[in-house]
């Protein structure tokens, strides 16, 4: 899967990092701008994003063609999620599911 | 910190990424940095997420970035060449001179004269000397 185009089965969020899943995850519900999402996060995960970080993870999304930036409001830019986004994002929520469940029977099946 | 001080630092840390990257996201994340600061984020850590930032911006390969590297390396290769090239000419004479020594005349190879009849000629003198005081002829 290219990334762009958003064809499920492949979990293309494996390899860009916990903060591009989590800014994927916020933006899931709506656009956001920076501050937002970092606030968002925090809330969600308790993770804090640094800034830095933050634009870093948006950059390569927008690379990636799966979150895109709105017109600015004022000085803030509202990032969206695309439909190739979300499907990556549904693919690898999927993936993290059947891995947890894994884990979870394999922990009852140890007994531990 | 004072607040002017806070901002300052910040500005600074903003001032580290390319020029691209701050014409796409500088006064945005200067505004940022103004709400985490007003939060009550400390502006060192602020500073150092965005230096850190600037790092990763600068590390990682773009396709024009890419491409301008190729081209200075073509031409750093090229001038190196050219000025090689440039070189070969000059220092072909001198070449020539070391390698047509041997089969010139004998009072034109390089070395000590012979020694005159009574001259003990010195051990490990330099040769040159004896190159350019030899019979006063031209080789």
């Amino acid at each position: 899967m290219s990334g762009r185009d958003g064809r499920a089965g492949q979990d293309v969020l494996r390899r860009v990092g916990e903060a591009s899943v989590l800014i994927l995850i916020s933006l899931a519900d709506g656009p956001k701008h920076g501050y937002a999402l970092i606030q968002d996060i925090k809330e969600l995960a308790g993770v804090e994003l640094g800034p830095g970080t933050l634009y870093g993870a948006l950059d390569r999304l927008e690379r990636l063609g799966l979150i895109e930036s709105l017109p600015a409001d004022d000085r803030r830019h509202p990032y969206r999620i695309t439909a190739p986004g979300a499907a990556a994002l549904r693919v690898h929520l999927e993936s993290l599911e059947r891995v947890s469940a894994a884990g979870r029977l394999r922990l009852q099946l140890g007994g531990i | 910190m004072d607040e002017s001080r806070a901002t300052r630092l910040v500005q600074n840390a903003l001032r580290c990424y390319p020029a691209r990257w701050r014409r796409r996201h500088g006064e945005e994340a200067a505004e940022l940095a103004a709400l985490l600061l007003r939060d009550g984020t400390p502006a060192g850590s602020i500073a150092f997420s965005y230096l850190a930032g600037a790092t990763r911006e600068w590390l990682t390969p773009r396709p024009g970035r890419r491409l301008r590297l190729a081209a200075c390396a073509l031409l750093v290769t090229a001038g190196s060449l050219g000025l090689s090239g440039g070189l070969l000419p000059s220092t072909a004479p001198a070449r020539a001179a070391v390698t047509s020594q041997p089969h010139g005349p004998a009072h034109c190879r390089p070395g000590p004269p012979e020694p005159g009849p009574g001259v003990i000629p010195a051990i490990g003198g330099p040769h040159v000397i004896g190159w350019e005081t030899g019979h006063g002829r031209a080789c």
